[in-house]
């Protein structure tokens, strides 16, 4: 730019161009260009505490997937076990004993080997403490039933076979039982686990603000394969979507995890951000009252079934796929041939006609989360659907702790109540007995659907070791509830992940995919 | 005046202790289910209960009435549910954000309010007074999250002038701790460039808070200027011919601000309990959120936490403020 230029150059011009200098100024690359290479996500969830046997939610598996190892990870699309902690394993043809090697080479942060003892030691805690993610192994690995052969082997023999076994085990960590023996207290060293860590993962923590920022730094002992070049990682707590968004335009975080379909739209043409729209096994569909009220009536339950506006429900998600079925789309035994209700308002009356209300006249009373705009519109769409079979809709907003307690029991439990389930592991399992099984009845996820025929081609489908005879039974399964309708199918919203082009090396895989494994990076 | 301060700070007890039983009655009067969430969504019934077992939730309201009590009187303000962690340790972590925020913003409302409000009585229905009662106007009808908005999109965004949001940017280690104050932490420092660093950062979020304080103050200051100018003993020292600026500034200014201190009080805890939405859109990690986010899921102790420390701030803040009365004004009697 010559002197003459400068001269023409408008006051606002001068501004924005002192701007962006001081914006580049402002960028982490600057920073990281003298030598460290951090890699900075934006997220909208705190992390609860350190614990790996208690703390849930995205926020802590990000933490504990790259600060804690477990014997395998999930990876790939669709989503297959790799080693870890276990560098192979072997099961016995009845699915019942499962022996891992570890792999010799793993370290915890303090330096010491990990151990066959480790592995059992964190096994048997997760299940003592029965908090957190031991949910999974519940009934599957007993206390007293996971044994280490040496130091580099362990043996874990299930109470029943279990298919999901290796899909499940991604989320118990391990950790070090020396190390948590030496600050046990009276409370199995809760207290010590709150905010200290016992881990071998590729990164360990170097600050933690809590409600602000956890910045990671490289393990002091780092032994696993194929890491990428970052020193560090910080999760850095943005509450406000706009605000991720903003952040991630101006360079400011490389990852933005809480994208709004809207947000999405507006960085389209964002220089510098990719946009990441990946299918994910996360699920929203609306429960009704199988148990109590006027939708205990299957033709009533039919007939809403066929009313509701499928293609409004879509389109008002944004960046999502109607569901076909109960299971989520892609999954392994998803049948996309299936048979479900789509709208059609004829045979919606012909199932009204044969129910208790054939003229409609009714009232229904269907709640959502307060403040989640998502639902409200969902509730809008159900309120317009159900006009045309003359049946009003009482929507109430309501905070979700009282959403929960209403799942409590038919009486209290709405006629229609939205959800969205995640699939905490890549295995229709996962969905199908937390969704479907008549032992969740009382919970959110099942409050009160209870089918015993569902109930034991659940329970065959996770005691199958042969996947072909498991897609069978998960196609029968399948059928059986669309057959019941509990449920209207909804969505499945894709995963929104924002990030800068800088960042290398991410590959998407449809489970926790907003909990970045971050060992493999590079920016 | 000591025996006012100390009548005052024993009256304290009985209305912290009336606050606890109000705040703990109406946490467990609220209904939903926090122990069945916190337990997570794959919890069995018998997970749950052996989840409210640890927390003492299984007990009888006055038998955890007595235990929070007790904890109390030993610095123990609970546990949060969901995270576990002592709400003591949370509230230390979390308020001196919300008081930097708090005090920032009431000195912007102050130090710009009374001389602009001394200016729009002095100049009485003329340009100064028209402009104020606009912008006073303006920033009492702009509710603060849509001007938190516009502020980052003005100045973080467009100019990029200042940081969109965050106490301290994230890849810097901040000064030690010494007040929690990043500011003032700075300045102890002796880090110049840190302090620098938190005013950039505090600068949004602050303006955003202080806009309705600072509206108020000016219009209080100006009609209590004007009753002031009003006053017999103003004529007299105009008649005596003293000069106009002594007059403002020495005479008037004095009384007119003793009646505004109430106002200052007043805001002053309005802030302290109203931070949550100039919070969320900046990411301010103060208590203001912290509050929010244990409310939505009915996590009780770092509500009742809260809900102690904001009142307890704001009767010392009045308490403060009633002495103030006496400092500026000589004829004001504690009795």
């Amino acid at each position: 730019m010559t002197t003459t230029d400068l001269s023409r150059m408008t006051r606002r011009g001068l501004l924005a161009l002192s701007g962006a200098g001081l914006a580049a100024m402002m960028l982490p690359d600057a920073v990281f260009a003298q030598g460290r290479k951090i890699l900075v996500i934006a997220a909208g969830q705190d992390i609860p505490n350190f614990d790996p046997h208690i703390a849930t939610g995205y926020s802590a598996s990000f933490f504990f997937r790259n600060v804690y190892d477990p014997l395998v990870r999930v990876s790939g699309n669709p989503p297959e076990a790799v080693p870890a902690l276990a560098s192979s394993w072997e099961s016995s043809a009845d699915g019942l004993s499962w022996t891992f090697k570890l792999n010799p080479a793993a370290k915890f942060h303090n330096g010491d080997a990990v151990t066959a003892d480790d592995v059992v030691y964190s096994f048997e805690r997760a299940l003592r403490l029965a908090k957190g993610n031991s949910w999974m192994i519940r009934g599957i690995v007993e206390p007293g039933k996971v044994t280490a052969l040496d130091a580099g082997t362990v043996r874990f023999d299930l109470a029943a076979p279990f298919a999901a076994f290796l899909a499940v085990l991604p989320w118990i960590f391990v950790v070090n039982k020396a190390q948590v023996e030496a600050n046990l207290g009276a409370d199995d060293g809760q207290a010590w686990l709150l905010a200290n860590t016992a881990g071998s993962g590729p990164f360990q923590v170097k600050r933690a603000q809590a409600g602000t920022l956890y910045e990671l730094e490289r393990s002091a002992t780092p032994w696993q394969p194929g890491a990428g070049n970052l020193t560090g990682v910080i999760w850095q707590i943005i509450r406000e979507t706009a605000s991720q968004r903003l952040a991630l335009q101006r360079g400011e975080v490389h990852i933005a995890v809480d994208l709004t379909s809207e947000d999405m739209d507006s960085i389209k043409d964002a220089a510098g951000v990719v946009r990441v729209i990946e299918p994910e096994y996360r699920t929203f569909s609306i429960k009704m009252n199988t148990q109590h009220g006027p939708l205990a009536d299957i033709e009533l339950r039919k007939a809403i079934s066929y009313a509701t506006n499928y293609q409004a429900i879509v389109d008002a998600a944004g960046y999502a796929d109607l569901m076909t079925g109960p299971l989520p789309n892609g999954i392994m035994g998803h049948n996309p041939a299936l048979e479900v209700y789509r709208q059609n308002l004829e045979k919606a009356k012909e199932h009204l006609a044969k129910s208790k209300h054939p003229n409609g006249g009714i009232t229904l009373k269907m709640v959502h989360v307060n403040g989640l705009e998502q639902q409200r519109r969902w509730a809008l769409i159900m309120l317009d659907s159900l006009k045309a079979l003359n049946i009003t809709l009482d929507i109430q907003p309501m905070l979700w702790p009282d959403m929960v307690a209403a799942c409590k029991s038919p009486e209290t439990f709405p006629d229609l109540f939205p959800v969205y389930q995640t699939a905490n592991y890549g295995d229709p399992d996962n969905i199908a007995f937390a969704a479907y099984h008549s032992s969740r009845n009382g919970g959110w996820q099942n409050a009160v659907y209870n089918n015993p025929a569902v109930d034991a081609l659940i329970e065959a489908g996770r005691k199958e070791t042969d996947p072909a005879k498991r897609v069978e039974i998960y196609g029968q399964m399948q059928a059986a509830i669309v057959a019941d309708a509990p449920d209207i199918f909804g969505v499945l919203e894709r995963r929104k992940l924002g990030m800068r082009d800088s960042v290398q090396g991410f590959a998407f895989t449809p489970v926790a995919s907003n909990a970045i494994e971050c060992h493999g990076l590079s920016i | 005046m000591l025996r006012f301060v100390l009548r005052r700070l024993m009256l304290l007890v009985p209305v912290m202790f009336g606050l606890t039983v109000m705040m703990f009655i109406i946490a467990r009067l609220l209904p939903g289910d926090p122990v069945g969430l916190a337990a997570g969504p794959n919890a069995t019934q018998a997970e749950i209960a052996a989840y409210a077992r640890d927390f003492g939730l299984d007990q009888p309201v006055w038998v955890q009435y007595g235990r929070y009590l007790w904890g109390l009187l030993h610095g123990d303000l609970g546990v949060s549910i969901f995270s576990r962690r002592p709400v003591l340790a949370d509230l230390i972590a979390y308020l001196p954000a919300t008081m930097e925020l708090v005090f920032a913003a009431m000195a912007l409302a102050v130090g710009l309010g009374i001389p602009a409000g001394l200016a729009a009585a002095v100049w009485r229905n003329r340009w100064p007074d028209y402009a104020s009662r606009v912008a006073a106007l303006a920033a009492i009808s702009m509710p603060r999250f849509f001007l938190g908005l516009l502020l980052q999109l003005t100045f973080a965004m467009w100019l990029f002038w200042l940081p969109l949001g965050g106490r301290f940017p994230i890849i810097l280690e901040p000064p030690p701790t010494v007040t929690g104050f990043l500011t003032l932490d700075a300045l102890f420092a002796g880090d110049w460039e840190a302090f620098v660093t938190a005013c950039r950062h505090l600068a949004l979020p602050a303006i955003a808070m202080c806009l309705s304080p600072l509206a108020t103050i000016m219009r209080m200051m100006r009609a209590s200027t004007i009753e002031v100018l009003q006053q017999d003993y103003v004529m007299t020292a105009r008649a005596l011919g003293l000069p106009p600026r002594l007059i403002v500034f020495k005479y008037v200014a004095k009384n007119a601000v003793s009646a505004t201190l109430t106002v200052i009080g007043l805001y002053f805890g309005w802030l302290l309990g109203g931070t949550v939405l100039v919070e969320t859109v900046f990411d301010w990690p103060g208590i203001g959120l912290y509050a929010t986010s244990a409310i939505v899921s009915q996590d009780f102790m770092p509500v009742i936490g809260v809900a102690l420390v904001i009142g307890l701030m704001f009767m010392l803040v009045n308490l403060l403020v009633d002495v103030l009365y006496g400092v500026i004004n000589p004829k004001v009697r504690y009795t």
